[in-house]
C-alpha cells in the first residue's frame, strides 16, 4: 500500500505538530521516523490511521483520501494496518488471547483458523505462559509484545510502530527489530516505526525521516547494502 | 460466537445495571400479559351477551298471523340484526315449565293463555337496540312491553372502554419506562466501554460491529423480560382462574386455551425483541460518536 502526505499541517490549538509535511512511502518500504518528544512522530502515525484529521493538506493511502474518505473505506484501510501503540492500547478487561482474538474477528479472519493464528503469534512474541493474563498483570515489556502480537496477527499490509522498543530490554528490542525486518523482507509489508534509539537506526540500513518541531529536517534514503544491516543485527544480538 | 461472548461479558461486568433493565422489562410485559388476558375475558363477556336475546318484545294478545309476520319483517329490516325469534304462547309455556321444573306448584296453575307471545331480537351491534326499543315502546296497540337490558349492556360497554383505556395507558407508561431504562443503561454501558470501542474502531471495526453486542444485549433484555413477565402473569392467572371464572359463571372469563397463551407469549417475545433492539439502537447511536 502506498502512503502519501501532501503538504500536511496539523495544529493543536496554537501548537503546530506538523508543518508542511510531504512524504511518499512506497509499498514494502521500511521507514524510521526519528525526532525528540513533541517533534510530530506520533502525529504522523495518527494521521495514517485517520485517528486525527490534518488541519490542511492531504493524506492518501493508495487512491483513498483519508480526510474525505467514506467510513467504510477508512475501516477497510484500518483492517490492513497493524498498529503497535506507544501506550499499547490493549483492552483492559480482556486477556492477551482475547485481545488478539477480537482483532482477528474485526478483520474477519476465518473463524476456524483464529485459534491457530493466536497460537502462532503468541509463540512469535514469546508470551505462551502469559496468554491468559489481563493487561494489568503484565510488565511493560510483555504489554509491548502483546501489542506486537495483535498487530502481527492480522497479517497487515502496513505496520505502524510507535516507539515499540521503548519498554523492552536489549534482547527483546533486537528480537522485535529482527521480526519486523523479516516481515518487511518476506511479506513486503510496509513498516513505519518511530524511535529514539539511534543504535537501532544505525544498525539497519533503512530510510530515515528526521523531524524537528513538526518539520522534516532530513529524508535519508536506504542504501541498498543489505549484508551490512544483517551483520549489524547479528552482532548486536551477540 | 464472539458477539455472544462479548455481550455476555458486558452483562456480567455490570450485573446490577442488567438486572434493572430486565426488571423494567419484566414489569412491562407482566402488565401487558395481564391486560391481554383481561381484554380476552371482556370480549368473551361481550360475546356472551351478544349471543343472548338482547331485546324482548312482548306482544298484545289476539294478534293474527299477518300482524306477527309484519312485525317480524320490520324487525329483520333493522341494520345489524342477527336474528329475530318468535316465541309463541305455547313455546313460552314450555320454556316456563322447563325453567321451573323443580317447582311443580309454579307450573300447575299456569296455562299458555296467560303467557304473552314475544319476539327475541339478537343484534351484532348493541347500538341498534336503543332504536328498536324506542320504536316499539310507542306501539302500544300491538306491544304489551319491551324489555331491554339497556343498563347492563351500556355499563358493560362503558366498563370495557374504560378498562381498555386504562390497560393501554398502563402498558404505554410502563413500556416507555422500560424503553427509557434500557436506553439509559445501554448508554451507560457504552460510556463505560468507550475505550474498548475506540480501540476496536482504530483496529478497523465498523460502527455496526461495535454496536452489535449492545444491540444483542438490548434484545436479550427484551426477550428475557417478555418471557419472565408473561410466564409470571400466566402463573398468577392460573392460580386465580377458578375463583375468577366462578364469579363470572357461566362465562369463562379466563380462558384455558393453550393456543391463546402461546399467541400472547410469542407476540410478547417479538415485541420484547423489537423494544430491546430499538432502545439499545438509539442508546448506542447516541453515545457511539466515533
Amino acid at each position: 500500500m502506498r502512503i502519501k502526505f501532501d503538504q500536511v499541517n496539523k495544529d493543536y490549538g496554537s501548537i503546530s505538530a506538523l508543518k508542511d509535511f510531504t512524504l511518499d512511502v512506497e509499498p514494502g518500504e521500511f521507514i524510521f521516523i526519528v525526532g525528540h518528544s513533541g517533534a510530530g512522530k506520533s502525529t504522523i502515525l495518527k494521521l495514517i490511521l485517520n485517528q486525527i484529521n490534518p488541519s490542511s493538506g492531504e493524506v492518501m493511502i493508495d487512491d483513498i483520501y483519508l480526510n474525505n474518505g467514506k467510513k467504510e473505506e477508512i475501516d477497510h484501510i484500518r483492517k490492513k494496518i497493524g498498529v503497535i501503540f506507544q501506550d499499547y492500547q490493549l483492552i483492559t478487561d480482556k486477556t492477551v488471547e482475547e485481545n488478539i482474538g477480537i482483532c482477528l474477528d474485526i478483520v474477519e479472519f476465518p473463524k476456524d483458523q483464529i485459534l491457530s493464528k493466536i497460537d502462532d503469534v503468541i509463540k512469535k512474541v514469546d508470551l505462551q505462559d502469559r496468554r491468559n493474563l489481563f493487561p494489568a498483570q503484565l510488565s511493560g515489556g510483555e504489554l509491548q509484545r502483546a501489542a506486537l502480537a495483535r498487530a502481527l496477527a492480522v497479517e497487515p499490509r502496513i505496520i505502524l510502530a510507535d516507539e515499540p522498543t521503548g519498554n523492552l530490554d536489549m534482547d527483546n528490542s533486537w528480537n522485535l527489530i529482527k521480526l519486523l525486518k523479516d516481515i518487511n523482507e518476506n511479506e513486503k509489508t510496509t513498516i513505519i516505526m518511530t524511535t529514539h534509539d539511534m543504535s537501532i537506526i544505525d544498525s539497519l540500513n533503512k530510510r530515515v525521516i528526521k523531524l524537528e518541531n513538526g518539520e522534516m529536517m532530513e529524508d535519508k534514503k536506504e542504501i541498498k547494502t543489505e549484508k551490512k544491516a544483517k551483520k549489524n543485527i547479528s552482532s548486536k544480538k551477540e | 460466537m464472539t458477539i455472544l461472548k462479548t455481550t455476555w461479558h458486558h452483562i456480567r461486568r455490570s450485573p446490577f445495571q442488567s438486572m434493572v433493565a430486565i426488571i423494567a422489562m419484566i414489569a412491562c410485559f407482566f402488565a401487558i400479559s395481564f391486560y391481554a388476558i383481561i381484554s380476552d375475558g371482556l370480549s368473551t363477556v361481550i360475546k356472551y351477551f351478544e349471543t343472548k336475546p338482547e331485546v324482548t318484545i312482548f306482544l298484545k294478545d289476539g294478534l293474527d298471523t299477518n300482524a306477527i309476520q309484519t312485525i317480524q319483517k320490520d324487525l329483520a329490516s333493522y341494520p345489524n340484526v342477527k336474528e329475530t325469534k318468535y316465541i309463541s304462547k305455547e313455546k313460552a309455556l314450555s320454556i316456563y315449565k322447563e325453567q321451573n321444573k323443580d317447582n311443580p306448584m309454579l307450573t300447575e296453575m299456569v296455562t299458555a293463555s296467560i303467557l304473552p307471545a314475544s319476539f327475541e331480537i339478537i343484534v351484532s351491534d348493541p347500538k341498534v337496540l336503543e332504536q328498536i326499543y324506542q320504536n316499539y315502546s310507542s306501539k302500544t296497540n300491538i306491544v304489551d312491553e319491551v324489555i331491554y337490558q339497556k343498563d347492563v349492556i351500556k355499563s358493560l360497554l362503558e366498563w370495557t372502554e374504560i378498562i381498555k383505556r386504562i390497560g393501554i395507558s398502563i402498558a404505554l407508561i410502563i413500556g416507555s419506562i422500560s424503553f427509557l431504562t434500557v436506553f439509559t443503561i445501554i448508554g451507560m454501558k457504552v460510556t463505560n466501554r468507550k475505550e474498548e470501542i475506540r480501540i476496536s474502531r482504530l483496529l478497523g471495526a465498523s460502527a455496526f460491529y461495535v454496536k452489535k453486542p449492545f444491540l444483542l444485549e438490548g434484545m436479550i433484555y427484551g426477550v428475557t423480560g417478555a418471557l419472565v413477565g408473561s410466564l409470571l402473569s400466566f402463573i398468577i392467572i392460573t392460580i386465580l382462574r377458578s375463583k375468577i371464572n366462578s364469579f363470572f359463571d357461566p362465562i369463562i372469563f379466563i380462558t384455558n386455551k393453550p393456543s391463546f397463551y402461546l399467541l400472547v407469549l410469542s407476540s410478547e417475545i417479538l415485541l420484547g425483541l423489537i423494544l430491546g433492539f430499538v432502545a439499545s439502537w438509539i442508546g448506542a447511536r447516541r453515545y457511539i460518536k466515533f
